[in-house]
């Protein structure tokens, strides 16, 4: 618990130049990401993170320093090469994308760890620590990463908030942005750049083998929530710099735990709960919305019964028992009994002892549906040329469907017909 | 039957599009005069959305050049309109209606500028035009092929232009829904406009242009809907293709040369 005070207190100085630059790190990346998701670029995104990791190398061999900014030049300038090739092998080869993504993420991630092996084995103290780029190190960063991590995030958003009309436009219908004689090239080349960028500065809290996971996950999590890109941007900049924040407290309180995996494992818990439970086509909202459907057709089913029955000897009131309902119409008995208690709290049915009888608002409702059911049953002969004996099965599932206005229309187009194809009249409203 | 006119509004020279090594367009050369309802027409893969592509300058013709309103289509953008195909877009995008129609708004020649309140207003105006109002707030996902279709209209619509190019908008439309679009044009074209719609359906050419088009990968007919559409034009069209010249294409791609010397 003081551990958890002291972190998000920013007690230690160190502290909140690491909350500081993993906010910094986690939002570019998510503003980057929403539009690499949208793009459908997600794994051009891990690609290009793999392809960091020589450029990282070799601006160490070559500088001798772990200064970020250099380190940030290489790894731009090889995650953009990376990016190149991919491209180059797809549009200009016979590779597909799909071999040319492959390809290029495990020619480059192999260099580069061939590269940081001999870094290591060389001797040079000043490398301690740059293997850290493989899984991140979010919680040993310091004032200068801050700094320049600030420096450079502020950069990216600013950009992409400067240009976001234009991107979302060039993003959703490329063919129409050129025909309006947008730039689409230019833009397209600048989301390149921003999306290497953002690579190059998240590797640096999450390392390159995860680093796609930071870029995508906030904005796929996002998409379960909203449906407008503004919203997006926001919601997957709150779940980046969470996770962040949450993945950077656990590696500080623990010794020893990564940082990198850390993030990213809080991060797919956002995103698969999302995909659970978020309200645009989330997996729930879907059960729920079938399920919702499914009670709907069986008390309209139950209705329906009664109704029959009481069409039968012309006595809509008469309370029946479980079993006369099952007679008519099988309805298992669990749901059967379900139905009939809401339906009973609802007001649509009236119970005496262990039997059911319509109120009035239920003997309407049963007879709305099969007014439905014969209308529509009378429009697939009519209209639709449909024999008699084949239309039974098909009204049975549009009668829970068809709205009062289209109820409106069926009427006008059958003109007052009175009976159904089986001969059984359709009970219109007085 | 080719029909070239004065003054056109549109004007193909000779054009020529390559697409990987298969000719798309073969020496298409029309003049089209103002103010005219203009189909398009022709079988699949004949070479139409490329012919319209080529037109606002989407893609590179290997020779020939398009011009609109006599001049450079980079110089007449503004007043021009391009409506895609439907299918030519992910409507998963995170949009809903009215951003989607506003972006016909969206200025090219100032990539910072925010959308105004009149901004706004005119795209209202061109969603009432299509009667969408119902779905303004909607994400474009959810709506039917035919609203989709309208969106795309609305675009255009607010763009203002004097010149509206579709591409096949009619292609999975309830024929409602291709009534009132063609009702649409109809009026927009009575108002001065030029519109130029590529068609499947021959059934409704007649009633539906005043100018049409007839191609084949080339140019078959350009001239007024009376004296193009007829049987022996339309046997041109679709009877079969060209047989020496689709030897020649096969030629051509399979060797991989280049159609054009430099």
């Amino acid at each position: 618990m003081e551990n958890f005070i002291d972190f998000f207190m920013l007690r230690d100085p160190n502290v909140a130049w690491v909350v500081g630059g993993i906010i910094c790190i986690t939002a570019a990346a998510a503003i980057v990401g929403t539009f690499t998701l949208l793009r459908k670029q997600a794994l051009i995104g891990d690609a290009v993170s793999h392809a960091i990791l020589p450029g990282v190398c070799l601006a160490f061999i070559i500088a001798q320093t772990k200064n970020p900014m250099i380190l940030l030049i290489g790894a731009t300038i090889s995650g953009w090469l990376g990016l190149l090739a991919i491209n180059y092998l797809s549009d200009k080869t016979k590779l597909k994308g799909d071999a040319a993504l492959g390809l290029v993420l495990s020619v480059f991630y192999g260099l580069g760890i061939v590269l940081l092996t001999a870094i290591q084995q060389s001797g040079n103290a000043a490398q301690a620590g740059l293997d850290k780029f493989l899984f991140g190190k979010a919680a040993a960063l310091v004032r200068d990463d801050a700094i320049t991590f600030a420096i450079f995030s502020f950069v990216l958003i600013t950009i992409v908030f400067l240009f976001y009309q234009p991107f979302k436009l060039v993003v959703f219908d490329k063919d129409y942005a050129l025909a309006k004689g947008l730039p689409v090239r230019r833009l397209e080349v600048l989301l390149s750049i921003l999306t290497v960028s953002a690579i190059a500065l998240g590797i640096q809290a999450v390392g390159v083998v995860l680093m796609a996971a930071l870029l995508i996950a906030p904005a796929a999590a996002a998409r379960y929530w909203t449906n407008s890109l503004s919203w997006m941007l926001v919601l997957s900049t709150v779940f980046a710099i969470l996770a962040g924040l949450i993945g950077t407290y656990i590696s500080y309180t623990v010794p020893r735990m990564p940082t990198g995996p850390w993030i990213v494992s809080i991060l797919s818990v956002f995103a698969l709960g999302s995909i659970f439970l978020g309200r645009k086509k989330g997996l729930l909202a879907r059960y729920l919305n079938q399920r919702f459907h499914k009670e709907k057709m069986l008390k309209e089913n139950i209705l329906k019964v009664l109704w029959h029955l009481g069409e039968a000897d012309q006595n809509f009131e008469a309370f029946r028992s479980v079993d006369q309902m099952q007679e008519r119409r099988f309805i298992p008995l669990p749901q059967l009994r379900r139905g009939s208690k809401k339906l009973v709290l609802e007001g649509s049915l009236i119970r005496k002892e262990q039997k059911f009888a319509l109120s009035p608002e239920g003997k309407e409702e049963g007879e709305r549906i099969i007014r439905i059911h014969r209308m529509w049953e009378l429009y697939l002969t009519t209209h639709m040329n449909l024999p008699a004996d084949h239309v039974h099965e098909d009204a049975e599932a549009i009668e829970h469907v068809i709205t009062p206005e289209i109820e409106a229309e069926l009427a006008k187009v059958l003109e007052g017909a009175e009976k159904d194809p089986h001969a059984s009249p359709i009970p219109y409203k007085e | 039957m080719i029909k070239q006119v004065p003054d056109p509004v549109l004007e193909l020279h000779n054009l020529t599009v390559v697409y990987e090594s298969k000719p798309a367009l073969w020496n298409v050369d029309y003049t089209i005069p103002e103010n005219h309802l203009i189909g398009v027409v022709g079988p699949n893969g004949s070479g139409k959305s490329t012919m319209l592509k080529a037109l606002m300058g989407l893609v590179k013709p290997s020779s020939g050049y398009a011009h609109v309103y006599g001049k450079e289509i980079d110089e007449v953008r503004q007043r021009i309109a391009y409506v895609p195909q439907r299918n030519s877009v992910d409507w998963d995008f995170p949009v809903n209606v009215f951003d989607a129609v506003l972006m016909g708004r969206y200025k090219a020649n100032n990539l910072f500028r925010r959308v105004s309140k009149a901004d706004k207003e005119i795209a209202m105006e061109a969603i009432k035009k299509v009667q969408l109002e119902p779905f303004v707030k909607r994400q474009i996902s959810q709506l039917s092929g035919g609203q989709q279709q309208r969106v795309f209209i609305a675009r255009a619509l607010a763009q203002e232009a004097d010149m509206y190019l579709l591409d096949e908008p009619f292609a999975g439309v309830d024929a409602a829904t291709e009534n009132s679009i063609m009702s649409l044009l109809k009026e927009m074209n009575a108002n001065g406009k030029t519109i130029l719609v590529v068609h499947h359906d021959l059934q409704s050419v007649k009633d539906y242009f005043d100018w049409l088009l007839l191609m084949n990968t080339r140019l078959i007919a350009s001239g007024p809907t009376e004296e193009v559409f007829t049987e022996d034009m339309l046997q041109k069209t679709y009877g079969g293709k060209l047989n020496i010249l689709s030897r020649v294409v096969e030629i051509i791609e399979k060797q991989g040369h280049p159609i054009r010397e430099k």
